[in-house]
């Protein structure tokens, strides 16, 4: 056990030095140096005998002690600190360190640090639900189901996001927040061209017909229709909107009409192609912040960024969010992603953890989180007063309207291989919209290449 | 024991001291984690703590199977024959004429030395930027000249590599050109006096002294640049990201994501110590070529 300890550390060390060559530089942020694996945590280590031992200032109803959580880019994202900020100011015997990794290189970092087995961190933001998985499955984080046993707790206060997160039947998080896709849009573009503005209850045909009339002007004063970025998300995700379907399938056929639909927005010049935006680099925010798109489909998170932008004065338009158009006859269908809280399996503060993440994903917080503009993973008729009355939130009902749903699909299924997926969904993506394949080249690459993932 | 031995000892400890700061570094963070990947190779692990379990060469039989990891090979390969050469004749050009006396040298010299030190994520992005097909300036200029249908560089398939192997040439280049005129500068100028008075021009100059007499440095510079391309990484990594598709998918790329993506540390140590067997292998090669090129010479 030691000697694999010895091991593990040795190979993170030396793993972690290889790979700094391209890291961007953001490691330096931590603020407390990972302390090296104790020998007593080796007990802790064992999972499920950790919540055995209840700390003694448990006893008290105070809670006391130090909390390391892991986290992303935390000086750009206030819904991360203002949740660590509030725990200490509730708890005050509870200091919490917080280790910053730049998002790129989060799940690497996290990955090869939970390998070492540390005790550090405790509590984990999680960032992809894929990395989730992939941490449950190697047993390096909790399952939680002991806990909510143990103190009856009652899942049915995440109206079932909490239970779509169990994998194998187990919940290893909570829900934190969610992130699904709605359509932005350009008021000012959309009057200058006299058209009505997107509704809340578009078909995606209706957006593709919207996208080729709102298109104007040529060369550098070109108004694209709508923007989709280069993400392959930004095709798939609506085709597996409707709920039938995911993006790890046996056939990839049902693909077709939107890389078809995709492809045509690219070919007829409605959008910005392929090419362009991943040789210059652009990044989809910059688009529709220089009124080069009428429409541009993007995740919830640009509201706060676009809030934040209009505040600054770095743009001064007006603009407006609809419901992200929906295949015929599924209206009120979004699709997006939740951020869930774990808790690392090496912990020596089990019970602290639990705490915290229970109260980062109540609805206490769930209006803090709101009042930055971000949305709580359940979404209370209170948060979305909150978002909505944000100064520099667009004006008018149906902008507060946009962001309710009727049924909510994960854009990418809880599938324990999904991140060795969507490799191939990246690069199969990438050779459909440069024309190298055709469509069904695509669809028969990755049904082969998918297929061997996943041993079918 | 007698004083000179005792002498000697403690001259060695004190040696070892001095390298000891190093060596703890190497062996901590170099060292200890090759000899790690050699046993890996041969296991199954994830990088949890859940037994490893051994496997033979399973993981080598595996990823010889895996089409990827074949590509990853040939992308690999092809760059080195895109880079290699071309490096080395460049960097050898600009130091012989950089070695003359012209005025601002030390500007030139920085000029070409300035790539090498910059970080590799700036210059993919203004490369990207230089390559873009539509209106970047290299695709504006080869349409001013009369072609057509230029490249689409980054985004084209047959394209991809050269780019990258065009920026790896100009980043290096001037990195050699100082370990050559370094070399340069240690040829005796008595060599190219006599040689004046037997009446040899400049070609037959640089032909019979300057290149023989670098012949060390060529081969330092050869294998160095070898083992360089066979590593790439971070360049490809910042402008291609692997892509189009996998077309610049290099074996280090794929080792990359075989480990910490998939989280299969056994097979993407097996392809480390494949791409290590290859490096030795092409070295070894260079080595005895080496040693026929200067008896020739």
């Amino acid at each position: 056990m030691k000697l694999k300890k010895i091991t593990a550390l040795t190979l993170a060390a030396g793993m972690a030095v290889s790979m700094t060559a391209c890291g961007g530089g953001n490691e330096t942020a931590a603020t407390t140096a990972a302390p090296a694996a104790k020998e007593d945590t080796t007990t802790a280590a064992a999972g499920d005998a950790a919540e055995t031992e209840a700390p003694a200032e448990n006893a008290g109803g105070e809670l006391s002690g130090e909390l390391t959580v892991s986290v992303w880019d935390y000086d750009a994202n206030p819904s991360m600190s203002s949740m660590v900020d509030s725990y200490m100011e509730k708890n005050p015997g509870v200091t919490i360190n917080v280790i910053d990794t730049s998002a790129d290189e989060y799940n690497n970092s996290l990955g090869i640090s939970l390998s070492a087995a540390q005790p550090d961190p405790d509590v984990i933001f999680v960032k992809d639900m894929g990395s989730m998985l992939q941490m449950a499955d190697k047993n390096q984080i909790l399952c939680l189901d002991d806990f909510i046993s143990k103190e009856s707790f009652d899942l049915g206060v995440y109206k079932g996001v909490a239970e779509e997160l169990q994998y194998d039947g187990k919940t290893y998080g909570l829900p934190w927040r969610s992130d699904w896709y709605i359509l932005y849009y350009n008021k000012d573009l959309f009057d200058a061209a006299g058209v009505e503005y997107p509704s809340n209850d578009m078909t995606w045909d209706e957006y593709y017909d919207l996208a080729a009339k709102m298109t104007s002007g040529e060369g550098s004063a070109k108004v694209y229709g709508t923007h989709h970025h280069t993400w392959e998300a930004l095709t798939s995700a609506f085709a597996v909107q409707d709920g039938e379907h995911t993006v790890v399938a046996e056939d990839y056929s049902f693909y077709k009409p939107w890389y078809e639909k995709t492809l045509w927005l690219q070919d007829n010049g409605y959008m910005q192609s392929y090419a362009n935006l991943k040789t210059a680099n652009i990044h989809y925010s910059s688009v529709f912040k220089n009124q080069q798109c009428a429409m541009m489909p993007i995740g919830t998170y640009f509201i706060a960024t676009m809030i934040q932008s209009q505040k600054d004065g770095e743009t001064d338009f007006n603009w407006g969010i609809a419901t992200i158009p929906h295949p015929e006859g599924k209206s009120g269908y979004t699709v997006g992603a939740t951020t869930p809280l774990a808790i690392s399996a090496y912990t020596d503060v089990p019970d602290l953890a639990w705490d915290f993440i229970k109260y980062a994903t109540s609805a206490e917080a769930a209006g803090l989180l709101a009042s930055y503009g971000s949305f709580p993973a359940v979404m209370t008729e209170d948060a979305l007063n909150t978002i909505s009355s944000i100064e520099g939130f667009p004006e008018g009902d149906s902008n507060k309207e946009a962001l309710n749903y009727v049924n909510f699909v994960f854009d990418r299924p809880l599938d324990p291989d999904i991140e060795a997926v969507r490799v191939p969904l990246n690069e199969v993506h990438e050779m459909i919209m440069i024309g190298e394949y055709t469509i069904d080249e695509g669809i028969e690459e990755l049904n082969t290449r998918v297929g061997e993932i996943k041993g079918w | 024991m007698t004083t000179k031995q005792k002498r000697k000892i403690r001259d060695n400890v004190i040696g070892y001291s001095f390298i000891l700061p190093n060596l703890i570094g190497y062996s901590i963070f170099v060292f200890l984690p090759v000899c790690f990947s050699f046993i890996l190779s041969v296991m199954k692990w994830d990088a949890s703590q859940a037994p490893m379990e051994f496997v033979g060469l399973q993981n080598f039989t595996r990823i010889f199977g895996d089409k990827l990891f074949r590509g990853a090979f040939m992308h690999t390969v092809s760059y080195a024959l895109m880079t290699v050469l071309p490096t080395l004749v460049l960097s050898l050009l600009l130091a012989v004429l950089l070695n003359s006396k012209i005025k601002g040298i030390p500007f030139y010299r920085a000029s070409f030395f300035f790539p090498y030190i910059t970080s590799t994520v700036a210059i993919g992005a203004v490369w990207n930027m230089l390559f873009q097909p539509e209106f970047g300036p290299i695709n504006e200029f080869l349409k001013f000249v009369g072609i057509a249908n230029p490249p689409k560089w980054v985004v084209d398939v047959d394209w991809a590599m050269v780019a990258v192997a065009i920026v790896t040439v100009w980043k290096y280049m001037g990195y050699y050109m100082i370990v050559y005129l370094a070399a340069l500068q240690g040829i005796s100028s008595d060599l190219y006096e006599a040689a004046s008075l037997d009446g040899a021009d400049s070609f037959q100059k640089f032909r019979y002294i300057t290149v023989p007499m670098l012949t060390p440095t060529t081969f330092f510079v050869l294998i160095m640049l070898t083992i360089q391309c066979f590593k790439v990484f971070d360049l490809v990594y910042c402008m291609t990201g692997g892509g189009p598709g996998n077309a610049t998918k290099t074996i280090v790329n794929y080792v990359y994501e075989k480990a910490f993506i998939n989280w299969e540390l056994g097979p993407a140590s097996a392809g480390a110590i494949i791409l290590f067997a290859v490096v030795l292998v092409v070295t070894l090669i260079q080595f005895s070529g080496e040693k026929k090129w200067s008896k020739d010479m």
